[in-house]
């Protein structure tokens, strides 16, 4: 009798101690830091959600092998990561951080960057002038440039211009791109150009885009659903980075990049240095990596981002697939990031009047 | 130490816990609707919210789904629920035990399998292609249907649940003995079944119209930015363009619009069945 | 009896329009096509192994896991208290507690998610994984409440009052009398609780941070530029677990009676 009692308590005490492990060790998953136990330190990124495979194996585990220090990266698009950045402003998490140029303004004019010391920076001279004070004051440096334009289905549609958006074979088969994200203010500027005006309010492409809103698909807040939509049939044709043709090629259909007469919007991804940020001589570090000619080619070579670096050479079939060489970045239409933040409020009250609904 | 004592002792970390993390923010956040930008006390930023035209779309569109969610749910949850309580216990069992199933499923999971069903290349369209339904696919998914079905089957089985509960306190000679006196179909539903399961109904009710107004990831995944839902363009608004005075506008009437519908259909059972 | 094969016919539709798509996404998932069509192009499980062998989606998996179990003690240890105290004891003002421990229910997630972060984590400077912790606690406070108090309500008050006047101290009495009673309604709410938060979006949408991304946040984001079949096989494998879970659930305590 005794010794069934003894049993039964030892099989309790038993069971709790394995309980307790059990949420001691789930306890130690949640709240452990990545790194904290290699005892190096801890540079926190926020960046582009889209190819972070070949992030890891160009820039982030190599680096990692360099510093004997551990990358945290939290992914999100620009507004996203804009808005938890200034929800954060007074305890940042954050050391450094990618954006669209005029996202970058739009942090540093709210107070979020502290300027790069580029003189510390081994590969800041063989950038191309587009990347090297994008937003003035050195608050930030480009890391890849990008055309926008239009990817369309060759088996069904025809394009030569940014009017033939519009076009009745479209119809219901169109996705673009909305105004808050990266590619809107770029797809403004070049139906502004189509229509043959320079007016920064875009009333003209506006009004291009709200006469034809019936025609859209859907407005998309971040670009990489693409895939999505044009393998479902659901779209023949889109305004897009071109740092997503590569994936699109992937889907084995007819799927080509326009070259419309008015040529192809520019836009620039810029590093920022988070203000309040603790662990600067690293983050700079990281960011002169981001820079070397062997990154920027490493991530050309996968068809992700084009380089900004005037040394990274690559062979013609994957330059042909990139933004790439001093020719093609003359040639692309770029917009200033302060005519973008000075009139996005009057575009976004007239696209919501006139388009979102 | 009497009970009394005993008993808010136990309560108070629960109490405290809700309150500092749940219900202070949540009032700040509501408390902001009434500011006006100069500081005052104001219904500035309500005036401001419905004089946009998206925004009196938005308002509408939701209630609109939400209406007909329900109404929809409150159709088949009827023809579900009435057939589940025709069953033997055991079966009874094992199919609230399936109509449960969806509920537990994690809602990317299940929105994702609409996406794949509902593309102009999924499943929907090749089966209306090949019985000749339609000559060309159609377009469901960024469309109002889509979120429509999206949501009914999300919250449908919370419905069917709340109907079968109720119907099982239904006397099981009542249907019956309408029938023998002579009442058709329809008339033992709205004479007797109805007003015995008003309150399974209310019940249901407010799940599901909560439910469809509040939903995030179905207008999100199912809707996207062409069609905005309250939720959705809360979301928009706060983490896109960094607007919280429009934020704070939607939070009052979300929580308002959710508290209305209980207030209303649990007033609607008690009032009608005394 | 034709209104009966009506009937039958009508709840058949009704229960494929439930379940229907998850065996869409389950064919889909195994297929062994390129990409994600259905009916699916021969069957394989590379594209369930091609998603287990992603860290990010393992480490997320981990952390939801992490945080579904702590969030659901956490909320227990709140709750049964409450509910007995609210059961049992008639503390003044019971009525408005009530309202209050179940209130997060009524509250939109998102709306949660923003009013948490700007005025409860921020201001007070809580770090990204308590704050994450607590706003999971507080949403599943009520169904630890409601749960429990609904199996109280079925246990008849005389026996612990019996223990009493036999000499039991109010603890003795709770843990050797009603614990052992209620033990069903707490693994029912344990189950519940676990699953809302696991599957949790909005407000881990607004909470989650560098280097802590949930399970069904980082699956979002994938959605946006996967066009294989790989997320359609770890929706499966999800919808798996849910239904293995809801399946032994079901078996050992009759869960349905709870939801």
């Amino acid at each position: 009798m005794q010794h069934a009692r003894l049993i039964a308590t030892l099989r309790r005490i038993g069971i709790l101690a394995i309980a307790v492990s059990g949420v001691a060790y789930l306890a130690y998953v949640f709240f452990h830091e990545p790194g904290d136990d290699q005892g190096g330190d801890r540079l926190v990124i926020s960046v582009y959600g889209v190819s972070q495979d070949s992030f890891r194996k160009n820039l982030y585990a190599p680096f990692e092998a360099e510093c004997g220090c551990t990358l945290v990266v939290e992914t999100g698009n620009s507004a996203e990561r804009l808005s938890k950045l200034a929800a954060r402003k007074n305890n940042p998490e954050v050391d450094l951080a990618v954006f669209s140029d005029f996202d970058a303004l739009a942090a540093l004019r709210r107070g979020l960057l502290d300027p790069i010391d580029v003189s510390r920076l081994s590969n800041y001279n063989k950038l191309y002038e587009f990347a090297r004070d994008p937003i003035g004051g050195h608050m930030a440096v480009g890391y890849t440039v990008y055309a926008t334009g239009i990817v369309y289905r060759t088996d069904k549609v025809a394009i030569s211009s940014w009017r033939d958006l519009w076009s009745p074979s479209l119809k219901d088969r169109l996705v673009l791109p909305t105004l808050t994200s990266s590619g809107g203010p770029l797809l403004l500027q070049m139906l502004e150009r189509a229509a043959g005006g320079s007016d920064p309010t875009f009333a003209g492409a506006l009004a291009q885009v709200a006469a034809n809103k019936r025609s859209v698909v859907t407005f998309f807040e971040r670009s990489a659903n693409l895939v999505q939509l044009f393998q479902q049939g659901e779209a023949w044709a889109a305004v897009t980075g071109r740092y997503n043709l590569p994936l699109l090629l992937r889907l084995n259909m007819p799927i080509a990049w326009a070259s419309p007469s008015e040529g192809d919007a520019g836009g620039r991804n810029v590093l920022v240095l988070i203000k309040g940020s603790r662990r600067r001589a690293l983050a700079l570090r990281f960011l002169d990596k981001w820079l070397s000619t062997e990154v920027q080619t490493a991530m050309a070579l996968d068809l992700v981002d084009s380089p900004a670096n005037r040394e990274a050479t690559l062979p013609p079939n994957v330059a042909s697939l990139l933004t790439y060489g001093p020719e093609m970045i003359e040639r692309m239409n770029f917009i200033a990031p302060a005519v973008v933040l000075d009139h996005r409020a009057a575009w976004t009250k007239a696209w919501n009047e006139t388009i979102a609904r | 130490m009497n009970a009394r004592t005993r008993g808010l002792l136990l309560l108070t970390p629960a109490t405290l816990f809700v309150f500092v993390a749940f219900l202070v923010p949540l009032a700040i956040l509501l408390a902001g609707s009434f500011q006006r930008d100069d500081g005052a006390i104001g219904l500035q930023r309500y005036v401001e919210f419905f004089a946009d035209p998206l925004h009196q779309e938005v308002v509408l569109r939701t209630l609109r789904i939400g209406a007909l969610v329900t109404l929809a749910a409150i159709a088949l949850g009827y023809v579900a629920a009435l057939a589940i309580v025709d069953l033997s216990p055991t079966s009874r069992a094992r199919l609230v035990g399936l109509v449960t199933l969806p509920i537990m499923i994690s809602p990317v999971a299940r929105t994702y399998a609409w996406i794949v069903l509902l593309g102009r290349t999924g499943l929907v369209n090749n089966l209306a292609l090949q019985f000749g339904l339609t000559d060309a696919p159609l377009r469901f998914l960024y469309t109002e249907p889509a979120v429509f079905v999206g949501l009914l089957q999300l919250l449908l089985p919370l419905m069917i649940l709340s109907l079968v509960s109720a119907l099982e306190n239904v006397p099981r000679d009542a249907v019956p003995a309408a029938r023998m006196l002579g009442a058709n179909w329809w008339v033992v539903f709205t004479r007797v079944l109805l007003p015995l399961t008003r309150d399974g109904l209310a019940t249901g009710g407010v799940l599901v119209f909560t439910g469809a107004i509040t939903a995030y990831i179905t207008p999100a995944m199912l809707g996207g930015a062409k069609i905005l839902m309250l939720e959705t363009l809360l979301y928009q608004r706060v983490n896109v363009t960094d607007d919280i005075a429009t934020a704070t506008v939607i939070t009052a009437l979300l929580v308002s619009m959710s508290i209305l519908a209980k207030l209303v259909l649990s007033r609607l059972a008690k009032g009608r069945s005394k | 009896m034709n209104g009966r094969a009506l009937q039958w016919t009508a709840l058949g539709a009704v229960l494929l329009f439930l379940l229907g798509p998850f065996v869409i996404i389950l064919a889909a998932g195994v297929s062994d096509g390129e990409t994600l069509t259905f009916p699916p192009e021969g069957v394989s499980l590379r594209w369930a192994a091609s998603v287990v062998a992603i860290a990010e989606l393992r480490h997320a998996f981990a952390i939801s896991f992490a945080l579904a179990v702590l969030s659901t003690l956490g909320a227990l240890l709140l709750g049964i208290p409450a509910a007995y105290a609210l059961e049992r004891l008639d503390p003044p003002g019971a009525n408005i507690v009530r309202a209050v421990v179940t209130s997060p229910l009524v509250v939109p997630g998102i709306v949660v998610g923003l009013a948490l972060l700007r005025y409860f984590v921020i201001p007070l400077g809580i770090g990204v994984r308590p704050a994450l912790l607590a706003s999971h606690i507080a949403l599943l406070i009520p169904y630890a409440v409601r749960v429990v108090a609904a199996s109280l309500r079925n246990l008849r008050v005389d026996i612990e009052d019996a223990a009493i006047m036999l000499g039991a101290t109010p603890l003795q009495a709770f843990f050797q009398i009603v614990a052992p009673n209620i033990r069903n309604g707490v693994i029912a709410s344990f189950i519940l609780s676990f699953i809302t938060s696991f599957n949790q979006v909005p407000v881990s949408l607004f909470l989650s941070g560098p280097g802590i991304s949930t399970l069904p946040i980082e699956m979002l984001a994938r959605i946006d530029f996967t066009y294989d079949p790989s997320i359609a096989a770890l929706s499966a494998m999800l919808a798996l677990l849910s239904i293995a879970i809801v399946f032994l659930a079901e078996r050992l305590l009759g869960l349905s009676r709870y939801v």
